[in-house]
């Protein structure tokens, strides 16, 4: 196990430190020796008066007196402190048993947590306990506690920040305050650092990066931000109680594949060692939840992780949590109904009313989001249409693309090339109606180009049964019918390939072996999709996705490159070929290379390593890779399995059926 | 003596069409399995050696497509009489399982309740037709029941309803249907149709039960298939779905707060394993996949959230074996102020609770063995369980100077291999017990109070030189918790 070790720059700083430190303390030492043969001199002891040293000096203050405090038989860390009341449960039983100025003489109550702030000198101190999110006082003095020996010693001891153990009388102060009343005080965990302090109402820490980086901190000193993640893990558990509910079963599908399907985007690319084997993260748990509607459950659902190799922003993490279920005999009615009552349901349940105040970007002023139900469909050609006010191309007219474009154009939007029709389309929709809606909206019957998966609509040509749920802007759900004619799935998978082919690498893989699975018959299905990340957002009205995250990815700082370096797993089977020679085999030859020898394989090995997807030409299958694999059928397969890359693409391309390979064109 | 491959073939073919025939004719198992063994004899001659690409290609691959071609028939077939072989959605009101519980003990053979109106949906699994009268065996998520297609009865709203059913539809279909409930005279239940209608065309055939999903290789990759054939499989899911379940619950009780942390990570940590590494494009930044929750969960709990728990994806770049797969569920959690004889308490506790509430009984077979939750579970230090199966006590050696060499030796003795090159006591003590114990711990065992060398994260024991505390818990020989 490793423990992470310090960076060379953060261990220079902290023994620069550590020496200023030392010199301090002697110094200091020097001063009390001083003051104690002096002894009428002696200052007098108050609580939080070292508050103002600098933090450096505190923290070597603070080592020194804990190591001074275990040499002498004390321990600054106990194993176990019995706790009988949570501080909330603390407060909950005793605010009303208790009196003004009364104690409940008789009632012994062990409480623990952090020491929140210190004040009180002689014989009275008073702290603020913070235990799961709330505060009780302490209110030590001197008559009640167990010594005066032991009063002193521990009074001088305890510093903000530490976790302390509590064994007292609940009562309530002369002023009204809940409080303990100590018999003993326990040192649980000190805090070596200086805490930093709230001041009036700026928080204790405002900068954003420390937060996020130290969120520890963040939760210690900011106590409201621990209510964001509460509201997260109560969306998260009122969803799985209302699919138990629904008798759907939860199942966890694969985070590593072969292939990355079920959405469009860039996937992280890694290597399984012992299989010697490329594979991708996935982007979407879609595909394989089908797989098991055919398999015949009929009601799934997996709350998970998803990853995708794209940039940082306000809304998008490279990992983020999302909800799909599947339910057999459903269509997108049955879902945008299920919709309404489950976001409602939850909206009610966590905030306490219909109606949330958000504010959906950062310095923007709040608005009021209204999610009593129904919510406001727009079917999404005709809302454009009437939003924009003009009629758009036929989707079947094959000028549709530069027609879209030219409309683009003459209203001054931008849209990044290339400029195919569902990029377009998809500019449109952003601009007319995604930005103007605030309540939750339904935009739905999306044309089938844009919903390679979705199932092409009932009684509309060319328009899919699918719709997405706005709110303030921003997408929250997707669901649709379920495409589950094989052929057509086909087609569809194609079709983006060629829109792949086009520049667009936002495009969908196809994946034969879904296709193959739709092929023994996948039931008429819903399926539904949520963005847990970003619900969490509007509930905790936060802008940024960082603030619903615990530990958001954040580009290293120098510290932490240091820290990556330093632990750096060894190199130590780079040469996985040592002492093996490359097989004598016959020529084959391959784009102008003999991949019968080793050069000819390894300069194959480099361009597999450089590929940016299974294939020669990146996600895409083409017709090289056909001629590729035939060139390495006929090689033995110890020379295809030699370098690491074309093992890893042979075993991957060869999972597609014969037939299925001579289609790559 | 060679017959030529096209012979075969059409021997095959002939042979397939037989046992069809036969099967359609109503023809049981018994007198079918002489024909299908010629059959799988004459598909074993026309198998060459398996080419390095074909491995996975399925024997009856030629029979598959024609079967396929013919169903892409009936599609059209569908379509040209207006009707759609993917239909969009369809209401059910009730289950196999549902009407098997509701009408048990009710309803004599040849009796029907004709106010007893149901719509059901699922998977044909086996269709026997004779001329006027269909008998199916539909499956759904709960189980199986048989359907009744009487053509009187169900051409009543529809004239052709009869005729297409026995012209559009092979077993692996999805239909719905609506009927009443009827007991047949051999006493099975039965939904008598009056209506029925496809649902989805499957386009490929089941595997059939004779050379279908026995290969564990092809269950495991085309888990839907080995779903649908071998339907106690999603058992298995349910009871897993259960206990995670169970675990949310108890914690959430006990004040647990449910957490996500991250799986892409810098720098790996809270365990000793390899890494999956990959890389953020936009960052430019080399990430690793995580293989442990505890350090960033351990920062919570700095944080102030006193008792949170994380169940989630651990990720680990190593061999694949039947224990062992790359990417693995683990729970972890924390709670401040208590120590591992509290997390003993919690986990007999939950254990004991999932166990009760999957099998109803704290007793459980397991392989050979029969496995007893029942509390209290025995706890023992790793010293004396050595103690116990070696005869050797390692606490003896304390303060011996000569410790590591009567160690080596003692362990040497006891058949334990690779101690050699072994630098402490407890890194000995720690590979005698994996060797000699540990698959010995059938019942279940909390084994607490590990050197320390092995257990760099867990706390020195209040009173004992040299260990930690920290446990693990063992049950059928294997490691099921560790704290």
């Amino acid at each position: 196990m490793s423990e992470p070790k310090e960076s060379k720059n953060a261990m220079k700083k902290r023994l620069k430190a550590e020496a200023a430190a030392k010199k301090k303390a002697e110094k200091d030492a020097a001063k009390a020796a001083k003051e104690a043969a002096n002894p009428k001199k002696e200052k007098k002891f108050v609580a939080g008066d070292d508050a103002d040293l600098d933090p450096t000096q505190y923290y070597a203050n603070r080592v020194a007196a804990i190591e001074k405090m275990q040499a002498e038989g004390g321990n600054a860390y106990p194993h176990k402190f019995h706790v009988s009341h949570r501080v909330p449960d603390f407060i909950k039983e005793f605010d009303s048993k208790t009196k003004e100025g009364e104690r409940l003489e008789g009632t012994t109550v062990t409480v623990a947590g952090r020491l929140n702030s210190v004040r009180g000198q002689g014989k009275l101190y008073f702290y603020d306990l913070k235990g799961d999110g709330d505060f009780v006082q302490i209110m030590s003095d001197l008559k009640t506690y167990e010594s005066e020996e032991g009063f002193n010693a521990i009074h001088r001891s305890i510093k903000r920040g530490d976790i302390v153990g509590i064994t007292g009388t609940p009562g309530k102060s002369k002023t009204g305050q809940l409080s303990v009343f100590p018999k003993q005080i326990v040192l649980l965990s000190p805090c070596l650092h200086m805490l930093p302090k709230s001041q009036g109402d700026r928080p204790a820490i405002t900068d954003p990066e420390v937060r996020y980086r130290n969120r520890y901190l963040d939760l210690i000193c900011n106590n409201e931000n621990r209510r964001t993640f509460e509201i997260r893990a109560r969306v998260i558990s009122y969803i799985r109680r209302f699919l138990d509910e629904r008798n759907f079963l939860e199942v966890e599908t694969p985070s590593l594949c072969l292939l990355p399907g079920g959405a469009t985007a860039k996937p992280f690319k890694t290597f399984h060692n012992d299989l010697n084997q490329e594979m991708y993260m996935r982007i979407a748990p879609e595909l394989p939840l089908k797989k098991l509607i055919i398999g015949g459950l009929e009601r799934v659902y997996e709350i998970g992780r998803n990853y995708r190799n794209e940039g940082i922003d306000l809304t998008h993490n490279p990992e983020f949590t999302t909800c799909e279920f599947y339910q057999a005999y459903a269509d997108y009615e049955d879902l945008m109904r299920m919709t309404e009552e489950m976001v409602s349901g939850m909206v009610l349940s966590v905030c306490g009313s219909y109606k949330i105040a958000f504010s959906p970007k950062p310095g923007m002023p709040e608005v009021e989001v209204d999610f009593t139900p129904p919510f406001k469909r727009i079917s999404m050609i005709s809302g454009l249409e009437s939003a924009m006010k003009i009629s758009l191309p036929s989707l079947s007219d094959p000028q549709c693309a530069s027609k879209l474009s030219a409309i683009l154009k003459s209203r001054d939007i931008e849209c990044a090339p290339p400029h195919t029709t569902a990029r377009l389309l998809d500019e449109l929709v952003g601009e007319y109606l995604e930005s103007e809606i605030v309540n939750p909206t339904f935009i739905m019957e999306h044309p089938e180009i844009m919903s390679p998966l979705a199932k092409y609509h009932r009684s509309k040509e060319f328009l899919t049964e699918r719709f997405e749920l706005f709110v303030a802007g921003r997408e929250l759900c997707n669901a649709y019918t379920e495409l589950n004619n094989p052929k057509v799935q086909r087609e569809r998978f194609l079709e983006q390939a060629s829109f792949n082919a086009s520049g667009d690498d936002e495009a969908m893989c196809l994946d034969e072996s879904f296709v193959v699975a739709l092929e023994h018959g996948l039931p008429p299905t819903g399926g539904w999709g949520l963005g847990i990340d970003r619900l969490t957002m509007f509930l905790s009205n936060k802008n940024n996705i960082k603030e619903v995250l615990l530990f958001p990815a954040m580009k290293p700082n120098a510290e932490e490159v240091a820290l990556i370096a330093a632990n750096k797993p060894k190199d130590d089977d780079k040469d996985v070929n040592q002492g093996k020679k490359f097989p004598a085999c016959q020529a084959a030859k391959w784009e102008g290379a003999d991949l019968g020898t080793e050069a000819g394989m390894r300069s194959l090995d480099c361009r597999l390593g450089d590929g940016a997807g299974p294939f020669l030409g990146g996600s895409k299958p083409s017709g090289a890779d056909g001629e590729l694999l035939r060139a390495l059928a006929t090689l033995p397969r110890e020379a295809v399995g030699f370098f690491g890359n074309v093992k890893g693409y042979y075993n991957g391309a060869m999972q597609f059926s014969e037939a299925v390979r001579g289609t790559w064109k | 003596m060679f017959s030529s491959m096209a012979d075969i073939e059409a021997q095959v073919k002939a042979k397939g069409d037989q046992i069809r025939a036969l099967k359609d004719a109503g023809t049981d198992k018994a007198a079918l399995a002489p024909h299908i063994s010629e059959l799988l004899a004459l598909k074993a001659k026309l198998e060459g050696p398996p080419a390095a690409a074909q491995v996975q290609a399925n024997e009856g691959e030629g029979e598959a497509r024609e079967i396929r071609k013919a169903r892409l028939e009936k599609i059209d077939a569908i379509r040209a009489s207006n009707s759609n072989p993917f239909s969009y959605s369809f209401d059910t009101s009730t289950s196999a399982a549902a009407l098997a519980s509701a009408f048990e003990g009710k309803l004599e053979p040849g009796e029907e309740d004709e106010s007893y109106k149901v719509s059901m949906a699922g998977r044909v699994m086996a269709r026997r037709v004779f001329g006027k009268l269909a008998f199916f065996s539909l499956q759904d998520e709960s189980g199986q029941i048989q359907l009744q297609f009487d053509k009187k009865k169900l051409n009543a709203a529809d004239a052709d309803a009869f005729k297409n059913l026995k012209a559009w539809t092979d077993s692996g279909d999805i239909i719905g249907v609506t009927g009443t409930i009827r007991r047949t005279d051999k006493g099975e239940l039965t939904v008598n149709c009056e209506t029925w209608e496809m649902l989805t065309k499957a386009i490929l055939p089941l595997p059939d039960k004779f050379h279908g999903l026995t290969d564990v290789n092809k269950r495991y990759r085309q888990r839907h298939l080995d779903m649908i054939t071998n339907p106690s499989v999603r058992d298995t899911f349910r009871a897993r779905a259960t206990i995670t379940s169970s675990i949310r619950r108890q914690l959430d009780d006990l004040g647990f707060l449910e957490i996500e942390t991250p799986v892409l990570q810098a720098t790996p940590g809270g365990a000793e394993a390899k890494p999956f590494e990959t890389h953020h494009n936009a960052l430019d930044l080399p990430l690793t996949l995580r293989i442990a929750t505890e350090l960033h969960l351990k920062r919570l709990i700095v944080g102030g959230f006193n008792r949170v728990y994380e169940i989630g994806r651990i990720f680990r770049n190593e061999g694949i074996s039947t224990r062992h797969n790359p990417e693995f569920t683990s729970i972890e959690l924390y709670q401040a102020y208590a120590d591992y004889e509290d997390m003993m308490e919690l986990t007999e506790n939950m254990i004991t609770n999932i166990v009760n509430q999957l099998h109803g009984t704290e007793t459980l077979p397991y392989g050979e063995h029969t496995v007893s939750f029942q509390r209290p579970w025995r706890r023992i230090t790793m010293n004396d369980i050595v103690l116990e199966h070696m005869g050797f006590d390692f606490s003896s050696l304390d303060g011996n100077p000569d410790a590591l060499a009567v160690a080596k030796e003692k362990a040497g003795e006891a058949g334990v291999p690779n101690v050699d090159s072994l630098k402490t006591v407890g890194y000995i003590l720690n590979e005698c017990f994996e060797e000699l114990c540990e698959p010995k711990l059938i019942q279940p065992t909390f084994v607490t109070d590990y050197p320390k060398e092995v257990s760099p994260l867990a706390k020195p024991h209040r009173s004992k030189e040299g260990v930690v505390e920290r446990f693990e818990l063992f049950a059928v020989g294997r490691e099921l918790a560790n704290r």
